[in-house]
Formats: structure tokens, sequence, C-alpha cells
């Protein structure tokens, strides 16, 4: 018992000795893979906001006392459509020109301000309006509101972002007039009561003649079809691909064995058969393992730095470990087959990355399947790193946890377990046949 | 010296699938214990293919093999414990070090400890390896690769050491290094098989020798026998130049002459009266215009006897 574990700790040493001083080996599973990740999260950032509709970062420096400000900030506040921060009279107001920086540097997309007075003055304008104020005082103008935007702001998209503006200002002059309803029916109702076939008037808070017009219920929407952010669509996508990359330096390491004689060597010391596979597998799982750790912090933590979405992960740890095992597993068995049948490094290395990018292009790693069409969508759910892809979006998008990520876990361990056994199938073929 | 077979090999044969021919062919061998066994033969002659069914990496097609009385298939733990192989190729990591390859191997075999270090320094000692432990095999010299490779096999102190063509391009100081080595660890009791395509190493190593080809064992016995052994002479002369059609055949018309075979300025005569072919083979050249520069015959070695069984050199 001891032997063994002596045994393949010696094995695990060497195999982690071998890919540290392999300076290509770590640049394919650890550099490549997080480099990607942080250029395409930033490149495709907002084209996956676009696809997951808009939600634009707004800033409200909420200067009113009153009514008018607080319905304002309750309206964008509560819009699916803004990220809404609100700086209030009571804390320090920023001035215009820190506030055009935060525009500038990104941090808001869009920011207005509610000047100092607004309920008063509006309240004042109305009542003068509807002649409601006593003649003689000075007429009250109409307030003015700025919208300002980040310089980068597509001009549709500020469109869109002044109408829901003015729609909202228009509900507050709705209620504003509604309320002046209420108070004038309030003082006519004793004479209406005289007065036959005139109704006592009723001012309700808001009218709703029409229903809000709304995007389809996003939980009535297909569970697959619930859109990635950039991030946590690419995340995983490399993730997934850097694992199956260890295809390269395993199945090299494991021919240049075969090749030197090392093998060989083993097999003459009776080393057996699975100590050797254990000790390649063990130090690659858990390189996996450390590939995915190195790219979620960087998706959480590196990523914002530079301005991409915070990557979230949802809050199913272990499904999170349980599609990572399964992913790793797959990716190693897919690795000791391309080694068992590879006769030189140079098929291993070849065929290897070939058939690694081909599964990556058509398992929506590189493309995301979302904008694949159907018959690409199904071909791609063949590829195991589309399984393990979606296993990730799964917790993450979707909010799922350990049972919905199995069928996707099922499959990658299935998948791990037939590329095994036809590879230690044929290693023996070709151990029985050495010269 | 009585000594008790360590192995016995009886009339084993492996074809490989697809192979026209048996790569091993009806192989009889016992081997002393104790002994420094050479294994000659040129290259593709079935060395490798022996070696690799004694060592139970090649189930044999048939036959049988013994190593210490016990059948190789069916002890095969056991038995693996009494061998060091020592393959052909460089069976070495190159970017872990001298020390590191030997941790590993060792690590592999079970040793683990004190009595792991201790068999590295015991490995890195007999190989002269001290001052490079701790360097990149890849740095290596072909002949610090071989003596390495050589010692690996030394980690779980086995009493058979099986060398195959152990100095394989290496370098004449690395070679005596090694066949030094060799010797002490013979004269401490370990057995060793040495196999080799060059004749002068099993000469000056070896206390007995098969010679083989084409997958056969064609001779067998002590240096000395093989040496001793009556059969044709071979006479080698080297001319000053080609000798023409002409001289070439008269040299086969030579009386006495077997076989008269031509190499460039290289002659090579077989002859059961190799004193009366020489003078007469020398004259011959000479009316034909041809010197002879130098001319041996009589003291047999191993090349010799390999050409006298085979009729053929052996191929490098």
């Amino acid at each position: 018992m001891l032997t063994i574990f002596h045994r393949l700790a010696a094995a695990v040493i060497k195999e982690i000795r071998l890919i540290l001083r392999d300076k290509e080996a770590l640049i394919i599973l650890f550099i490549m893979p997080m480099v990607f990740v942080l250029i395409l999260s930033l490149a495709l950032r907002d084209s996956f906001h676009e696809r997951a509709g808009v939600r634009f970062a707004l800033l409200i420096v909420n200067q009113d006392r009153g009514p008018v400000g607080d319905k304002l900030v309750e309206i964008f506040s509560q819009s699916a459509n803004f990220r809404t921060e609100v700086v209030t009279a009571n804390g320090p107001v920023p001035s215009a020109a820190a506030l055009d920086a935060d525009l500038r540097a990104g941090r808001y997309k869009f920011a207005f301000r509610i000047p100092p007075k607004t309920s008063e003055r509006a309240l004042r304008r109305v009542q003068q309006q509807l002649g409601l104020q006593p003649t003689g005082k000075v007429p009250e103008a109409s307030v003015a509101l700025t919208l300002l935007s980040d310089p980068t702001v597509r001009g549709d998209q500020r469109a869109l972002v002044q109408a829901a503006l003015n729609r909202a200002l228009q509900g507050v002059e709705s209620g504003m007039l509604l309320q002046q309803f209420a108070a004038i029916g309030k003082r006519l109702a004793p004479f209406a009561a005289n007065v036959p076939g005139v109704p006592a008037l009723r001012a309700p808070k808001t009218l709703d003649a029409f229903a809000e017009v709304k995007d389809p219920d996003e939980t009535g929407k297909p569970y697959k079809e619930q859109t990635p952010t950039s991030v946590q669509q690419n995340a995983p996508a490399w993730t997934m691909l850097a694992m199956f990359f260890l295809v390269i330096p395993l199945s090299v390491t494991l021919i240049k064995e075969r090749q030197v004689g090392s093998l060989t060597r083993l097999q003459s010391m009776g080393a057996p058969a699975w100590v050797l596979l254990a000790g390649k597998i063990l130090p690659y799982f858990v390189i996996n393992q450390v590939q995915l750790v190195l790219i979620l912090i960087e998706g959480m933590y590196v990523l914002p730095l530079f301005g991409g979405d915070v990557l979230t992960i949802g809050d199913a740890p272990v499904a999170i470990a349980l599609v990572s095992v399964a992913a790793s597993l797959a990716a190693i068995g897919f690795g000791l087959l391309i080694a068992s049948f590879s006769r030189t490094p140079e098929q291993a290395t070849t065929f290897g990355a070939t058939s690694v990018l081909v599964l990556a292009a058509v398992g929506g790693i590189m493309v995301p399947k979302l904008v694949m069409p159907p018959a690409m969508q199904r071909l791609g759910d063949l590829s195991p790193m589309s399984w393990g892809l979606e296993g990730f979006l799964d917790i993450f998008v979707r909010g799922g946890g350990v049972a919905e990520v199995l069928p996707e876990c099922s499959q990658l361990l299935v998948f791990a377990a037939v590329c095994l056994i036809i590879a230690v199938w044929q290693f023996a073929r070709r151990m029985a046949n050495v010269s | 010296m009585t000594a008790s077979p360590i192995v016995e090999i009886r009339q084993l044969s492996k074809t490989y699938p697809g192979a026209g021919r048996p790569a091993v062919d009806g192989v009889d061998l016992a081997i002393a214990h104790g002994r420094i066994f050479g294994l000659l033969g040129p290259n593709g002659a079935g060395k490798t293919t022996l070696l690799s069914m004694l060592c139970g990496l090649l189930p044999p097609s048939s036959g049988s093999l013994r190593i210490r009385g016990q059948d190789v298939r069916h002890q095969d733990a056991a038995i693996k414990r009494r061998l060091g192989l020592a393959p052909q190729d460089l069976a070495l990591y190159p970017y872990l070090t001298a020390r590191e390859n030997l941790a590993y191997f060792g690590g592999m075999l079970g040793l683990h400890g004190a009595a792991l270090r201790r068999r590295l320094d015991y490995c890195l000692d007999t190989a002269g390896l001290n001052d490079v432990a701790d360097r990149r095999v890849e740095t290596f010299s072909g002949g610090l690769k071989r003596r390495l490779n050589l010692v690996i096999a030394l980690l779980h102190e086995p009493e058979l050491l099986i060398l195959d063509e152990p100095t394989v391009g290496i370098d004449p100081q690395s070679r005596r290094f090694i066949h030094e080595n060799l010797k002490r660890l013979n004269a401490e009791g370990m057995s060793i098989i040495y196999t080799s395509h060059y004749m002068e190493e099993v000469e000056q190593l070896c206390d007995e020798v098969a010679i083989i080809d084409h997958g056969r064992i064609i001779a067998q016995g002590s240096v000395d026998e093989l040496l001793a052994a009556p059969r044709e002479a071979t006479i080698e002369l080297r001319t000053s130049v080609p000798p023409p059609p002409a001289a070439q055949a008269a040299l086969r018309a030579l009386a006495h002459v077997h076989t008269a075979e031509f190499d460039g300025k290289f002659v090579v005569l077989t002859s059961a009266a190799p004193q009366t072919v020489a003078p007469a083979a020398m004259r011959l050249l000479h009316e034909n215009g041809v010197e002879t520069t130098s001319l041996s015959f009589g003291a047999m070695h191993l090349e010799q006897v390999f050409l006298a069984l085979t009729g053929t050199r052996l191929r490098n």
C-alpha cells in the first residue's frame, strides 16, 4: 500500500516537474486562455449587452427635496433598463466637471441633475397654468432637466433614454394634474351633491388607460435562451478550450516516453500500468482546476479593472466543481486517446490541436451558440466542450445548481470513460507488439 | 567453475503480426550465473526481441523462458525484481536532472526515504556523475547519458543486469569507464547479459558468447572455444589499388581457395590451407600489377568467426 503511494508520488512529482519546465506548455495552458478571456470579454462586451437587452449605468443627482425628485428616482430605480445610482442633496453633490469626468471615463453612461426646489417650481407652474394661482405673481417657467451622457454613447441609445426621461416627466406631470383635480374635486363636493347629474369627482393617483408596453416576460423565456454577459460567455468558454489544450502536452510527453523507451523500462521494472496512468491523470487534473480558478479570479477581479463586466458565477460552488471535474476528465480522456493513436509527437500536436480547435469552433467556444443558426447549434451539441460550457452557463447565467448540471456532467463522464477505454485498449495492443 | 544457469531458454520463437519470418527462431540458450554473457549479432538480428521476451515485455510466440527456474510468464513481478534492464534507447527525461531521473525511476520501483537516497548516491558514484548530478540531462554528452541510462538499471540491486547495446555512439573514454564498472559489478557477483554488434567489446568483456543472426543462434560457447573451433581460416589482404577483374578471377580459381570476396582495396579469402594460399595470392596479385600492403590470417577474432559462420560481415 505504502509502495503504491510512493510510486504514485514519484510519478506525479516527475510529471509536474516536466510541465513546469516546459514553457510552451505553460503558455498554452495558462497564458493563452487568460489573455483570450481578457481581450474577448472586453471586445465583445457591448454586443453581448445588446443581445441581453440594454441596461445603462445612470447617475441621478437629486437636489430636489420634494416629491418630484423622489418620484423620478423611483421610476428609474425600478426600470430594468437602468442600473441607477443616486446622489441626494444630503450628501456632497458632484460638480459639473466631476460629473463630466465620470461620464467620459465610462463610469456612467447617462446622468441628469434634478435641481433644487424642482417640486415647488413645478407645482407653481402647474397651478399657474390651471389658473389656480393668484394672478399678479411672477410667472413660473418650465423646469429644465438636462440629460448628460458618455460621449461614446450611440445616438439611438441617447434618444431612447431621452424618451424614457420625458415619459417619466410626463408621468410626474399627470400625477400633479390629478392631484390638482383631486383638490378641486374636494372643494366642489358639497356643491356637486346638490346638483343632480353631476357625479362626485374622483381623482386617482395614476391613470392606466393603456397597459405598459413591455418585453415578453423574461421568466417565461425558454431556460436555455437566457443570455450571458460577455464575460459569462468567454470565461467558461476559454476555460474549456484551455482544459482541452492539455491534449498537446499530455500526449506529447506520453509519446516521447514511449519513443525513448522509458515506458519499456518502467514495464521492465514491474511498474503497474495504472500507476503510470494515474501519474499522468492526477497532475493534469490539478492543472485543469488551477486553470478554472485562475480564469474565474480574472473574470471576477481583474476584468473590472479594465472596464469589463464583473463575472458573476451564481451561488452553486458544488455544481461548478462538478462540471469542472467532469470536463477535466473528458479532456484528459481525449488527450490519452490522441496519444494512443499517434506515433510521433508531431502527429499528436497536429491532430490534437486541430481536433480541439474544431470541437471548440463547433461547440460555441469561439462564437457563442446563440448567434448560430439552429442546424449549427444542433451540430454544436455534439461537442464535449459545448457540454462543459453549457454546464457553466447553467450555473453562472441561469442560476442552476447540481441538479441542473447533471445532464452535462453525465455526458462528459461518459465521453471520458469511452475515450479512456479505447485508449487503454489501443495502448495494450501497441505494447503487445513492441519490438 | 560450475555455475547454475540463471537463464534457460528453450525453443523460443517470436513472430510479429504481419511479419514474413520470425524475429527470433527456435532459440536455445543457457546462461550461467555470475558470468558476463555476450549476445552478438548485427542490427536486426533479433537481439532486442530476445531481450524483450526475457524481460517479460513481449509474449513469446512459442517456447519457454525461465529465470532462476521460474517461468517468466507466470512469475512476472518476482522475476522483474531480479532483472535490471538498460534499454538501447536513452530512456531518460531530458528536462530532469540526473538525480531527478534516478529519483523518479527509484520511486517507481517503490524505493523511498533513506533507502532511495542511498541507492541514488551509489548510482551517481558508479556512473561518475556526482559533479553533474543536478544538471539537466539535456545538457549531457552522449557518454554521460549512456552512463546514466545504465545505472538506472542498478537502482534496485538486480541479480541479472541486461544491457542492450550500452555503448552505442559514445567516446572511448566513456566506453572504457562503462567496461571497468561492468567488470567490477560482475566481480561482486552480478550476472550480466551484454548485447552488441561490436566484436572487440564482446571479445574483451564477455566470458561466454552467443552469436545470433536472422533470429537464430549460430554459435555459442566461451570466447576461447569459439575462436579455437576448427573451421576454414580467413585470409585478409589490403592492396595498393582495387584488384582488376582478371586478378579477381585468378584469385577465385587459385588452388585451396574456397570463397573470395572483394570490397575495393580489401580482399577476403577463405581456405582450409591458409599457409599455402597467402603467399600464392600475394604472388598472383603482384603479377597483375597489384601490391599487397597488409596481410593477416591465423589469429582469429570474433569478426572472422562471424564471417566464417554466416558468410557475411557484421552489418554496421
